[in-house]
């Protein structure tokens, strides 16, 4: 069924009034790039599925506080499962938990469900590495390359300048690659 | 002559780095029960029934413009005849 067409600031307004449908239609735009987001951040299903829940329950309870200061309500969104998750890393680091390393492998966006549910060893390197990164370091690199989003969108979320972020994501560039070298991972040409 | 390897620039890195980091973080699809799961927990209604409630609503809304055009329409008519009927009796 085709999404239905809607005007996002009148069906924000129509949610912040307690319209719970309004609020669905706003659930169906953003709940897949949500549960990507947490998904990459902690690295299992049943978390991401939890903190998305919550990322959504957390979004209609304060929906009313919700005010268009040049912040799109996605960069709002991304927020709030920003700290949610950061707060689900400190727990379980209070708890010592080990971290996890290995992603459970998901079909990617459009491609045929039993194709692509291999990971090359490289992949599998890369994304351990991508996990071993400070948090904010994580989140840039899966704002930019899985949601796609530019330097002043992640800005945004991230409450940084557009310059803050296109250096912080040229450090970690080249983190990432002297890791590898450390690791002597090599990277074949894709 | 045999073709010598080169090493690549520091800039080649990075940005064969960058076309793994873009293979390898690609956006995935949440399985089914997991969407319909989280629907649950969240309290939204389904993505069917929203679309069905909002042609409901779309309906609505062009039968009560509908019913007010034509009771214009009545209207109108009716003062115009009011009006001939009313000058015919003085005339």
């Amino acid at each position: 069924m085709p999404e239905p067409e809607f005007k996002e600031d009148e069906v924000l307004t129509r949610a912040s009034e307690g319209d719970r449908e309004s609020f669905g239609l706003l659930y169906e735009r953003y709940v897949d790039r949500i549960f990507n987001y947490v998904y990459y951040r902690t690295g299992n299903l049943h978390d991401a599925e939890d903190l998305t829940a919550r990322v959504f329950q957390r979004a209609m309870n304060h929906i009313k506080n919700y005010t268009d200061r040049g912040v799109p309500f996605s960069a709002w969104l991304y927020r709030i499962a920003h700290n949610l998750v950061a707060n689900w890393h400190r727990d379980r680091s209070r708890k010592q938990e080990i971290p996890l390393d290995d992603l459970p492998i998901l079909p990617a966006k459009g491609d045929h469900p039993e194709r692509n549910l291999v990971r090359s060893q490289e992949q599998d390197a890369l994304l351990r590495l991508i996990r071993r990164l400070p948090p904010e370091r994580q989140s840039l690199l899966i704002l930019k390359f899985v949601e796609n989003m530019s330097n002043s969108e992640i800005g945004e979320i991230m409450g940084r300048s557009e310059g803050a972020v296109k250096s912080l994501y040229h450090r970690t560039l080249l983190a990432l690659r002297d890791q590898l070298g450390d690791q002597n991972i090599n990277l074949e040409g894709e | 002559m045999t073709k010598r390897k080169q090493t690549p620039t520091p800039d080649e890195e990075l940005n064969a780095l960058e076309a793994h980091l873009a293979g390898t973080l690609k956006p995935v699809a949440p399985p089914k029960d997991i969407i319909q799961r989280l629907r649950d927990k969240v309290h939204v209604p389904a993505r069917e029934e929203i679309v069905l409630r909002l042609r409901d609503w779309r309906s609505l809304f062009f039968i009560f413009g509908g019913v007010m055009s034509g009771m214009l329409v009545i209207i109108t008519v009716a003062r115009a005849l009011f009006y001939l009927s009313g000058r015919r009796h003085t005339g």
